[in-house]
């Protein structure tokens, strides 16, 4: 469907503004007024109101471990929901990611945290290449082949450090990730809270970026209608590796933040990579802060049902059915039927 | 007899409303003409008749049998047939076998009898050379191949989406020759076109839809006279 | 010209049967497991020439020799009905799972059927009957481990797939398969039921996985749920075989079958860790440069020689 090229303005003034803040804050609460937003939103609120009162660990470890979901899936949402690529390698980047911090800890004693930031600049570069390598060759043609190359990127990627440093499952030793706090009688982990403060970093950065400033619209622009954003002279190639590129260099920084606290092998990407890609399905393409409410709702559902002993091994399968129930409700269904 | 007969067809995308409440008919053995500036919902309109959309309100008979919530392959079945706007070939099958889908799937023909019946298409429509990869064809080649993919159907109605888009003077020729020749073979046919000549040589009665609403209808001469189609299309281009 | 063909099926089909009398009972079990890549590659690629994609291999190919697993341990079938009523389970399960799944757009159907491998897993490795994460042993496994007989079994299965391949090609199945792949608003517009086809082809190609994994299971006589039987090496051994050979092609993914299990073969004594990368390369490689495969390359030779 052709969008009519007009809707590309770019923004004039780059800068942050007061005013703009008030104009946010005026959209969201306009979307207060819209009757079913509110019901979803009083039965999301309610919902965890007695998950509090039920079982209040679960309230906070379901905070983050949603966190995190939203974490690994924004990098995606970016590049998948804005600019319409599918990258299947996207959690083998964020185990590289993380094999970076582990090596760079135990040769030459670096933090993981602090590994986060040459992390952003390695892995941009390295988006930029992998992008010249392969993606740019592919897009614009069959979504199919975009997504075989990404299983095949992935592949090479988690076979290369299976090479390089075996499928021995590793873990770093850190004192302050088991760190806790205990308040009125239950005791939580508060190490953990990292995630939910990445999110909302990264959350409130990527929509700044996109809102904000020319190249974000672009991106925009280039999403919506790639050949209507060429014919209004934007760099849609450039576009496209900038984007690109920015994923992979996030994802390739929450990498080491993964790798602080879980333990990390090559093949551990592969589930996150299912699990982003079905948050962005669900959360709607585009939608950043859809994403991250999808990633609340399943990681606070996830998290209820791991707590109960009885039913908790079968949480993937309440996790994956859950989703393509709401993925075909979605109707992301093909044009004919 | 009527055989196409839309009541107060209405399709919105969201918010924007392409058509809204249209109702054409369309008789036996005539050809009918639907002209509109661009953005009109001339294409929309075959969509919703013909292809993929459903009309969000409003009733579609064909042949007297109600049609409006029938899948697009169902209508293919009943007897719709169309082709497209832009060139839509399937590059993976060759000529022939491009005409032969058609004649399999739209009217259940066997594989033999589907070559056979395509074969003899091909020669109606002075296509030679039939074992040729699409890769081989020329632009007016396609169009013909894929209105004989719609005839192999073997409809009672047919819609050209555009038909002469991107013909140079001697292929449009060529082609309101064609058209003729499958009118008189008894084809209902409806044509949308951007070119008035075509529709000027071919056409026995003209819709104009304009905002997704019918302006007027009738005779060639009638409709390119009317003030609000000039106004709203034809420009200086209409010769009273 | 034509002749020639069938001729060179005939001796090709006379020396794969004999090939037990010739050659020892390592390079049989050698044959066995090119001939499972094979049929999982070409039912992988049936599949794909309507232009979905599907992840899902691993997860039927599991889910079939599970069910040859259960109806031979509590039902007492023997291992040829076994083999059935694994063929017929992945193939229902499919097609009821097809009926929804199948109506969405390609790209969502693909990642569906990763997740659609991962429920299997997580099935077979929750249930008590199917005996948890530690899987299960059969009691006995197919003609108590004779190489030749299990042999003639994998070949009937390959030779199966190959002519449910063929009979595809040539029937108007192909030319569904190839409109919907092309176009999917032109096939429909042109008479296609799109949706029968797409649940029929799944089924078919589904079923062929079962058969495959059952036949799997009893030949090694285990199933075990994390990292054997849905291993992720069923999906990307016969995507990369059908890619090297030549997509939408019946000998391609056969070719591909042959070259990259003997390959993998000797991979796998000299780099014990990472030999799987050789099949990324070749997958990202395939698909960038060589979307044609081998199967291209010859084609395109013979039309260099025509000339």
């Amino acid at each position: 469907m052709l969008i009519p090229c007009g809707q590309y303005k770019p923004a004039r003034n780059s800068s942050i503004r007061f005013r703009d803040l008030i104009t946010m804050i005026n959209s969201i609460l306009s979307k207060f007024k819209q009757k079913n937003f509110l019901i979803g939103f009083i039965i999301i609120i309610a919902a965890i109101i007695l998950v509090a009162i039920y079982k209040p660990n679960v309230l906070f470890e379901g905070l983050q471990r949603s966190a995190l979901y939203a974490l690994i899936a924004l990098p995606m949402a970016l590049l998948l929901g804005i600019v319409d690529i599918v990258n299947l390698a996207h959690g083998e980047f964020m185990m590289v990611g993380a094999y970076f911090a582990y090596f760079m800890n135990v040769q030459f004693g670096m933090d993981p945290i602090v590994a986060v930031i040459p992390a952003l600049f390695l892995f941009f570069l390295f988006g930029i290449l992998v992008y010249y390598i392969t993606f740019k060759h592919i897009i614009g043609k069959e979504p199919l082949s975009q997504l075989l190359l990404g299983f095949g990127v992935g592949l090479v990627l988690a076979e290369g450090i299976t090479v390089i440093a075996t499928n021995f499952p590793r873990k770093l030793g850190l004192d302050y990730v088991s760190s806790s706090a205990t308040i009125g009688g239950f005791t939580f982990g508060t190490f953990e809270f990292v995630y939910v403060a990445a999110t909302i970093i990264i959350l409130v950065g990527l929509q700044l970026f996109l809102k904000k400033t020319d190249t974000g619209q672009a991106a925009l622009a280039v999403g919506q209608n790639p050949r209507g954003a060429k014919i209004v002279g934007i760099n849609v190639q450039w576009i496209y590796l900038l984007i690109f590129a920015l994923s992979i260099a996030l994802i390739g920084a929450i990498g080491p933040l993964f790798g602080t606290r879980y333990t990390i092998f090559p093949g551990v990407g592969d589930q996150y990579t299912l699990k982003s890609f079905i948050l962005v399905a669900v959360g709607g393409m585009g939608s950043l802060n859809g994403v991250v409410l999808a990633a609340l709702i399943l990681g606070m559902a996830e998290t209820l049902v791991l707590s109960s002993l009885q039913y908790g091994k079968w949480a993937d399968i309440i996790y994956f059915a859950l989703i393509i129930g709401f993925i075909l409700y979605r109707s992301h269904q093909r044009q004919v039927k | 007899m009527t055989i196409l007969k839309t009541t107060g067809v209405t399709k919105q995308f969201g918010g924007l409303v392409a058509l809204s409440d249209v109702n054409v008919e369309v008789n036996e053995n005539e050809i009918v003409g639907i002209i509109g500036p661009n953005g009109s919902g001339k294409s929309t309109f075959t969509n919703v008749v013909a292809g993929v959309y459903l009309p969000t309100s409003g009733k579609i008979e064909f042949c007297g049998q109600d049609i409006t919530q029938k899948t697009t392959h169902e209508k293919c079945h009943a007897g719709i047939s169309r082709t497209f706007q832009l060139m839509r070939p399937l590059i993976g099958l060759n000529m022939i076998q491009n005409i032969m889908v058609g004649a399999m799937f739209g009217k259940g023909h066997s594989l033999k009898e589907a070559r056979k019946r395509s074969a003899e298409l091909c020669k109606f429509l002075d296509l030679e050379n039939v074992e040729r990869p699409i890769s081989a064809m020329t632009a007016l080649e396609i169009k013909k191949m894929e209105i004989a993919r719609a005839l192999a159907t073997e409809p009672k109605l047919l819609f050209l989406d555009e038909v002469m888009a991107g013909l140079n003077k001697d292929e449009t020729m060529e082609m309101i020759n064609t058209v003729r020749k499958i009118h008189s073979r008894g084809m209902t046919i409806v044509i949308i076109e951007h070119v008035m000549r075509v529709i000027r040589e071919l056409t026995q009665r003209v819709v104009v839809l304009e905002w997704g609403k019918v302006l007027c209808e009738g005779t060639y001469e009638k409709v390119s006279c009317d003030q609000r189609v000039i106004t709203a299309y034809l420009g200086e281009e209409a010769e009273c | 010209m034509k002749y020639w063909k069938y001729l060179i099926c005939a001796v090709l089909l006379i020396v794969a049967v004999s090939l037990p009398k010739f050659i020892g009972v390592y390079p049989l079990q050698m044959a066995n497991i090119i001939l499972i890549y094979m049929a999982l590659a070409l039912s992988w690629d049936m599949l794909l020439r309507t232009g979905q994609l599907s992840f899902g291999i691993a997860g039927f190919f599991g889910l079939g020799g599970y069910a040859t697993m259960l109806t031979s341990t509590y039902f007492g079938f023997n291992p040829l009905l076994s083999l059935m009523a694994a063929a017929i389970t992945a193939g229902l399960v499919a097609a009821l799972v097809g009926y929804s799944v199948l109506r969405l757009r390609a790209l969502y159907f693909a990642i569906v059927t990763l997740a659609l491998g991962e429920i299997f897993r997580v099935i077979a490795q929750n249930l008590e009957i199917t005996g948890g994460t530690e899987g299960m042993l059969l009691k006995q496994t197919m003609f108590k481990g004779d190489a030749a007989s299990t042999y003639w079994v994998m070949l009937a299965i390959g030779v199966l797939t190959i002519i449910i391949s063929i009979i595809f090609q040539k029937t108007r199945i192909h030319y569904a398969s190839t409109s919907i792949r092309n176009d999917e608003i032109v096939a429909a517009s042109s008479g296609v039921n799109i949706f029968k086809y797409l649940v029929i082809i799944f089924a078919v190609t589904s079923a062929i996985q079962g058969l495959v994994g059952g036949a799997y299971v009893q030949l090694y006589g285990f199933v075990e749920p994390t990292a054997t039987t849905f291993s992720i090496n069923f999906v990307l051994m016969p995507i990369t075989m059908a890619l090297l050979g030549g997509l939408y092609t019946t000998w391609g993914p056969v070719i591909g079958a042959v070259l990259l299990s003997v390959i993998a073969e000797s991979l796998k004594l000299r780099i014990p860790y990472g030999h799987l990368l050789v099949y990324g390369i070749i997958m990202v490689v395939g698909i960038l440069w060589f979307p044609g495969g081998i199967m291209g390359f010859i084609k395109k030779m013979f039309k260099i020689s025509n000339q």
